[in-house]
């Protein structure tokens, strides 16, 4: 069969000039292995982001009285909250429940104040808050009987406070009336947001619903869900449910996170086509030198009777095998450095501060879906596809008897 | 039939800025078996001619019929297959495919005419034995002398079984013993077979051995001679 000749020939053709070849292919292999890297960085670094939003912050669902939210007054809780809990509870999909009663007031010291949202959360039941896992000193408000708080430690040393150091907060309670509470320092916790660190305390649940004057108070409801990109059809499903209740999707309450994790996958293609793309041009440049010093013997095949799309075929072929030689290397070497570094990770403390006051964490797990690997199996394959077409055009555009004369 | 036929041929490059007439109005006609040698000074056209006889270059004026084809009738894809089909090249400097084995260069003919696997291999192995080189059949052309690249050039021209075979200046790069013994292969191929043989040359061996010479002069033929 004439057309396995000429891929045959195609492949004989690219091992000519075998460094120059090896340079196209190690350039291939390199790039690809880069930019498979690059995007697994910043693929875990933007998931690590979300996470931690998620996880602290934001939750993937999150419930609460619709007058509460607009005005944060925390005479609005959520009514009949107690069988709310008890239905939330039957759902499967959702994995975790965290309840609080808030509050936002002015945390002081002897030294310093400062503006905070107070979260009264129950350590005695339920899945244990994720600000636990936070926690530098101390813990999480135990062993202190009277009044423990939990706070940042930006929060602490602005205010000059250490562990078991006294603090006065006040807000306003049901009534509208200001209230305060003195708290002793029960745990410090160190996230990995500075801004939050500073802006939030913890408190009992109880302690800071007797302040607010009024017992059983839950402002809001945070639901972790099995799968958090399904969270706006899951929140849409509790509204109908629960009519009278502001029901959000993370995606609601943090618009800017949807944003993140929308742009997240264009992201990491933009990162690998624009690699493709130069790629792309050492490639044609290769082919086009490739052809060029070929003139000779390409004119020589249209004259002993090789037809253009023969010929076109050819070029094609040896493009794509130079292309697609280094593609599977590559690919294996990205995966092996993915899989290592996403199993022992990346030690990024040095820069701790800088990515703390991002939200990010300090150790990064690269990783990437197998679909990302199979499109840029793809992508690379088009780009072969598409360097092959301008050095076999101009193949095309060679006229047998110039190149002969040139014998 | 003639097997080549030209008709007031004239070709005339850079017409619209500095004309060069290659050739002047060349009438000639080849018979089947004939073992012609096309002989002249440089620049006297017999490269142009050549190449027009081969399909590979339009005249200016003038017809070249092939085997009772105008080849100025044909597209350029009509041509290619043309070539394919009815002519056989050997060129000055082999132009054999490096990456390619003897056999699989004079196989590389025969697939491209569709031929099954096994024809091409038997053919190509038959036709590089009668040229001498059945020991070489799978050295690629690097590792064969320039007679013996010559000889693979000369059994490709001949795998697609053409109506005749044209040789531009076949031995200018060969020593004087590869010139006579392709010189010599090339006779017995044309004595035997009845191949039509139509070189380009300068070479005095060549023409001494071609039974019917003719020479060119500033594009029109000065002589035509054929000799018993």
């Amino acid at each position: 069969m004439m057309i396995f000749r000429i891929i045959s020939l195609g492949w004989k053709n690219i091992w000519r000039n075998p460094t120059r070849s090896g340079v196209v292919i190690i350039a291939v292999l390199l790039g690809i292995w880069a930019g498979v890297f690059i995007s697994a960085f910043f693929n875990s670094l933007t998931q690590s982001y979300l996470q931690n939003q998620l996880d602290l912050m934001v939750g993937h669902v999150q419930i609460t009285n619709p007058e509460f939210e607009d005005q944060f007054n925390p005479r609005y809780d959520i009514q009949g909250s107690g069988l709310l809990l008890d239905s939330l509870r039957q759902k499967e999909y959702i994995t975790g429940i965290q309840y609080e009663s808030l509050a936002t007031g002015l945390a002081q010291s002897a030294a310093n104040s400062y503006g905070v949202t107070i979260h009264g959360i129950d350590t005695a039941s339920g899945p244990v808050h994720p600000i636990a896992q936070h926690i530098q000193q101390g813990n999480l408000l135990r062993d202190i009987k009277r009044n423990p708080v939990v706070i940042g430690r930006a929060l602490a040393e602005r205010l000059e406070l250490d562990l078991r150091s006294k603090m006065v907060v006040s807000f306003q309670d049901v009534e509208g009336n200001i209230t305060a509470g003195a708290f002793r320092i029960a745990g410090i916790f160190d996230s990995f947001n500075d801004n939050y660190d500073k802006g939030n305390v913890f408190v009992l649940r109880d302690d800071l619903n007797r302040l607010l004057g009024k017992e059983q108070l839950i402002h809001k409801i945070t639901l972790k869900i099995d799968d958090f990109s399904r969270a706006g059809m899951r929140a849409e499903s509790i509204r109908e449910n629960h009519g009278g209740l502001k029901v959000s999707s993370w995606g609601e309450v943090a618009p800017e996170l949807e944003y993140v994790f929308n742009s997240m996958d264009i992201s990491l293609y933009i990162v690998m086509i624009i690699i493709i793309m130069a790629l792309v041009f050492s490639i044609i440049n290769t082919m086009l030198m490739a052809v060029l010093e070929r003139t000779k013997e390409l004119g020589m095949l249209m004259a002993i009777g090789m037809n253009k799309a023969r010929l076109f075929t050819m070029i094609l072929c040896e493009t794509f095998f130079l292309t697609m030689v280094g593609t599977p290397i590559g690919l294996f070497l990205s995966w092996l450095t993915v899989w290592t570094f996403g199993n022992i990770g990346i030690d990024l403390s040095a820069f701790s501060q800088g990515l703390n006051a991002y939200g990010l964490d300090t150790v990064i797990y690269p990783e990437l879906s197998a679909t990302y690997y199979l499109n840029v199996t793809l992508l690379i394959a088009a780009a072969a596809i598409l360097s092959a077409i301008y050095p076999a055009w101009k193949t095309l555009k060679l006229k047998p008897v110039e190149a002969i004369r040139k014998i | 039939m003639a097997v080549i036929e030209t008709k007031g041929l004239k070709k005339t490059y850079n017409p619209d800025k500095v004309p060069v007439h290659a050739l002047n109005g060349v009438d000639l006609k080849i018979e089947k078996g004939e073992f012609t040698a096309i002989v002249g000074p440089s620049g006297s056209g017999k490269t142009t001619l050549l190449n027009i006889i081969g399909g590979l270059d339009e005249p200016t004026e003038g017809t070249a019929i092939v085997k009772g084809t105008d080849l100025s009738t044909l597209s350029d894809s009509e041509l290619i297959k043309f070539r394919l089909q009815h002519i056989g090249f050997v060129f000055q400097a082999y132009n054999l495919i490096p990456v390619l084995t003897a056999i699989e260069n004079v196989a590389f003919i025969l697939q491209m005419q569709g031929r099954p696997s096994k024809v091409c291999h038997d053919k190509s192995k038959a036709l590089l034995e009668e040229v001498g080189l059945a020991d070489k059949i799978n050295k690629r052309p690097s590792e064969l002398s320039g007679g013996q690249q010559q000889r693979v050039a000369v059994a490709r021209a001949l795998s697609s079984t053409p109506d005749f075979v044209l040789a531009d200046e076949p031995t200018a790069n060969l020593d004087s013993v590869s010139s006579s013994d392709l010189l010599d292969m090339m006779a017995e191929l044309n004595e035997k077979e009845e191949m039509t043989f139509v070189f380009s040359t300068h070479d005095q061996r060549v023409i001494d051995r071609a039974r019917r010479v003719v020479t060119l002069v500033d594009g029109k033929i000065d002589k035509d001679e054929i000799r018993g």
